[in-house]
């Protein structure tokens, strides 16, 4: 795909007058990614009504949330409004052509990004340790749902973040994050012990891996200001949905 | 304010892979999706065709296929609706015509998101791969109807298709979500981002504003079925009970308790409705282009019609429970989707009129597409008057499981689309492929068709009405419906006549891409943009250069002008307006 | 030309804006634990508290607030719509479960 080049940003100077203005006023990556977090809402909105609608039929729900999980889950809340404070900081540095520091405030994101994954996936191996599956929980065995629901709201958004912090480090680090990837990867395998279902989960960032090694080396460009950020629109929309998560989640299953 | 549109300054690709098969150019990419699409029709044709043998002679050994037992007659039913449903109503109207056209008409050189564009039909063929290898694993393909209703869809003992058949089945409809989202949110893209100067949006041709709209409607709809379909696969491999109450299958409790099949009826008709106009509005808009076009008048009310579409599409996601009236709901919910579902036949009478007011007075010329666009009104009508019935609780809980929903559906959302793409293909073949389509069998092939559609799917109303129940392999077992065995009688042999009649189509298709009379570049003598590129266009549509656009789409019979139309790019008369 | 938006002197706002969500997630906590409202009240003073954080999320963080016009209504009424109507005709369905007691 080398040989075609798909110039969306060059036409932005000299194409003017060819075409009509633009309905959103906005760069078509940019309503692309606009569009797609529409839907993506979406997506999750109708994981959230699941959600609902079990436990409105449930009134046995179970609330087996201990100050440590609240303390937890309050901190890695923290974290992803941090990180979206950095991300925005990112942009700012990428339109005034900063590339140092849109690489360290996209490295911040990442980081915080990262804490976050690591936070909840200690909770995660704490309830199944516990007890929870997604099938049942040890609190209410007659509500098998609040595993089911717990994992799968969780869980699609850790898929989401993960994607975010390799969408993230791609156009920070473009190549020279392929290795730190695959190290992340194979470190992760190695460390975490195999009865633990990070163990097998991990393999997500080999996905994620091979995937962006084909993107990179099909397409290889310098990311700009505005594919910076398009990529914040994504991270900022990953945290908006654990603003929902988390009250839904574990603030109404609070152990008091 | 510089624009964010974009030229294309990829050149054309050379080699046989980049240009045929990982092309970028929305313009073969439209091709292949056709040519899925019609691989895809002529499976599900012949699905519908055992299924149609079968319940006339239930105890015939078929050549090929055997002795269809019961549980081979619902994986032939869940496999015809779905594969028509997915990969024919969805693909080609939007896949196919849009994305050749979309970018044409509304004078851009290609679509947003080339490799976006590319990644979504090879995306649905995986999607389609996937669903056809269902036929082939034990057990078969699954037999939950399209709708997939759980708790039969969500466990794996419950029949002998729902195995790894109905895995796949769900997988494959996830995978054409993902592929469906990336298509949509490239042609609204295209749309909002990329239209020629001088092409506004109120000069769109009504094509386009279908496909615009009909986007919006699977960028907000195909996400929701994402999730349902994640959930329902949860629930069969990984034991969670989001929709499976506490069941019993052949004596033995399954392990899940407390769920609600009534979430996955919610979540699926969320999305079930809103696809019911994605298969239907583009027909629509082909409909306007072709009827204005072979009246020579401008199309009746076009703002009047764009409106319409919107409040369609607007109103097509506020429904969704007229499917579920039988599986019990609220009787305020009830009440509120019966009243805006017969709203729904206000915009729907709206271009109906407009459609007739189109024609009235017209110098209407009756080549085969404005047969065809014809042939839609007349299907659109007939199948649509049986709606307002079917919206009332009342009468549903009555019909709902009636042939008379069979015929319904069918009418309206199966064979009116298909008119539509009929339409469309004999429209716009001269411009894809360069050749024209014989019109002699094009004409035998739409009487047949007209003829044979309405013998098949008319009888099913009153099939309905006398108690004729769907979803049955057999009605010779049960004294009553024996009586009615006679109208499957005459709607299978209707059946088997239209089908063959659409040999006469393919053979006329095949024939004209290669041998057909040279097509010049404006055949039709029809004005949108697509008309003033060369026939078949140039990679990058129009030769280097972009066009101007002074017209809106319908200008024809124009008083004072040269000839009886005035192109969009046609500078006469647009300073006059 | 707005390809990307300069609204770099008001950075400050950013902090505020971070500040405030924050704020607003404590507050979250500190009712999840003080228990003043009883459940289902409970759960909507915790979802328009959610409600506020998203929509100050989607308007500074995301720039929707500097986008135009059309863009924001078109987006925000959108996605606004499909929930309103799928929660509009969900909660009397939902809550004839509840009262009719089919677990």
């Amino acid at each position: 795909m080398a040989d075609v080049v798909l110039d969306h940003t060059a036409a932005s100077h000299g194409a003017a007058g060819q075409y009509e203005a633009p309905l959103f006023g906005a760069y078509s990556k940019k309503v692309g990614m606009w569009l797609f977090l529409a839907s993506d809402s979406l997506t999750f909105g109708a994981l959230l009504v699941a959600f609902s609608y079990n436990r409105l039929s449930n009134p046995a729900w179970p609330t087996p949330f201990r100050v440590e999980s609240i303390t937890n889950a309050s901190i890695m809340t923290a974290c992803l409004l941090s990180s979206s404070l950095t991300m925005v900081l990112a942009v700012f540095a990428a339109q005034r052509h900063d590339r140092a520091w849109t690489r360290n405030w996209l490295l911040a994101t990442m980081v915080f990004g990262t804490a976050f994954i690591v936070l909840h996936g200690m909770e995660w191996s704490h309830l199944i340790h516990e007890g929870m599956t997604p099938f049942g929980n040890p609190w209410a065995p007659t509500v098998p749902q609040f595993g089911g629901t717990f994992f799968t709201l969780t869980g699609m958004h850790m898929l989401h973040v993960t994607i975010g912090v390799i969408y993230l480090g791609v156009i920070a680090l473009r190549k020279w994050f392929l290795p730190i990837l695959g190290a992340i990867w194979l470190v992760g395998f190695f460390v975490i012990p195999s009865d633990n279902v990070f163990h097998y989960g991990i393999h997500v960032l080999l996905v994620g891996l091979i995937v962006a090694t084909v993107i990179l080396f099909l397409k290889p460009k310098d990311y700009d200001a505005h594919d910076v950020e398009v990529s914040g629109l994504y991270w900022h929309f990953v945290d908006l949905v654990w603003m929902f998560i988390f009250p839904l989640v574990y603030l109404m299953s609070t152990k008091i | 304010m510089a624009t964010s549109a974009t030229t294309h300054a990829h050149a054309a690709p050379q080699g046989f892979i980049r240009k045929y098969i990982f092309s970028l150019d929305h313009k073969v990419i439209g091709i292949q999706y056709f040519f899925l699409a019609l691989t895809a029709v002529w499976v599900g044709m012949f699905l519908s065709l055992l299924m149609r043998l079968h319940l006339y002679w239930p105890n015939a050994v078929l050549p090929l296929v055997g002795e269809i037992k019961p549980e081979t007659y619902l994986s032939l039913l869940t496999m015809h609706g779905t594969i028509m449903i997915f990969f024919v109503l969805t693909t080609a109207p939007q896949g196919g015509f849009g994305n050749y056209f979309l970018p044409i008409q509304i004078g851009a050189p290609d679509m947003a998101f080339p490799v976006l564009n590319m990644l979504s039909f090879w995306t649905t063929f995986v999607a389609f791969v996937v669903m056809l290898s269902a036929f082939f694993v034990t057990g078969g393909a699954p037999l939950h109807g399209w709708t997939g209703y759980p708790p039969l869809s969500a466990v794996q003992q419950a029949g002998p298709g729902e195995g790894l058949g109905a895995d796949l089945w769900i997988g494959s409809i996830a995978i054409f979500c993902i592929a469906s989202l990336m298509g949509a949110l490239n042609f609204l893209t295209t749309t909002l981002d990329m239209r020629a100067k001088g092409m506004t949006l109120m000069r769109m041709p009504l094509t386009c504003w279908s496909w615009f709209i009909t986007a919006i409607l699977g960028l907000l709809a195909f996400g929701v079925l994402l999730s349902a379909g994640i959930l329902l696969l949860m629930d069969r491999n990984l034991g969670t009970s989001f929709y499976v109450p506490l069941v019993v299958v052949n004596g033995q409790i399954m392990g899940h308790k407390g769920g609600s099949p009534l979430l996955w009826q919610h979540l699926f008709w969320f999305f079930g409705h809103p696809e019911v106009y994605i298969a239907i509005l583009p027909g629509m808009g082909v409909t306007s282009q072709i009827l204005s076009t072979f009246s020579r008048k401008p199309i009746f009310g076009y703002k009047a019609m764009v409106y319409a579409m919107l409040a369609i599409g607007f109103l097509g996601f506020m429904v969704w429970g007229h499917h579920m009236f039988m599986s019990g709901m609220s009787p305020y919910s009830a009440f509120a989707f019966s009243i805006l579902t017969m709203c729904i036949g206000v915009p729907s009478a709206i271009k109906t009129f407009n459609w007739l007011g189109t024609m009235l007075h017209g110098r209407i010329r009756f080549k085969t597409p404005m047969l065809y666009a014809i042939g839609f009104v007349s299907l659109f009508v007939s199948g649509g008057l049986s709606g307002p019935f079917l919206a009332q609780p009342v009468l549903d809980i009555q019909l709902h499981d009636t042939y008379f929903v069979v015929g319904h559906f069918h009418l309206i959302m199966g064979v009116a689309a298909i008119f539509g793409m009929f339409a469309a293909t004999y429209y716009w073949v001269p411009k894809m492929f360069g050749r024209m389509m014989n019109e002699f069998w094009g004409r035998v092939h739409f009487f047949i068709t007209l003829i044979g559609t309405y013998a098949i799917f008319m009888p099913m109303h009153y099939l309905g009405i006398a108690g004729g129940t769907r979803r049955y392999s057999q009605y010779t077992e049960v004294a009553y419906m024996q009586k009615l065995m006679p109208i499957h009688g005459f709607m299978t042999y209707a059946a088997i006549i239209t089908i063959a009649a659409q040999f006469i189509f393919v053979i006329n298709l095949f024939w004209s891409i290669f041998k057909g009379p040279k097509a010049s570049d404006n055949p039709w003598e029809a004005t949108t943009l697509e008309w003033t590129t060369a026939t078949p266009p140039p990679h990058d549509n129009f030769g280097g250069v972009t066009p101007v656009v002074h017209n809106g789409p319908y200008e024809y019979g124009v008083p004072g002008a040269a000839r009886d139309y005035v192109m969009q790019t046609d500078p006469a008369i647009g300073a006059a307006h | 030309m707005h390809d990307v938006a300069k609204h770099d002197d008001a950075k400050g706002q950013y902090f505020w804006v971070w500040g405030a969500l924050l704020f607003l997630t404590g507050v979250e906590v500190w009712l999840g634990y003080r228990q003043i409202f009883v459940p289902v009240r409970m759960l909507e003073v915790l979802l328009m508290l959610s409600v506020v954080k998203s929509a100050l999320i989607i308007a500074y963080f995301m720039h929707l607030k500097f986008e135009t016009a059309l863009m924001r209504w078109m987006l925000v009424i959108s996605v606004c719509a499909c929930f309103v109507i799928m929660y509009l005709f969900f909660f009397p369905d939902a809550g004839r479960i509840l009262r009719l007691g089919v677990g």
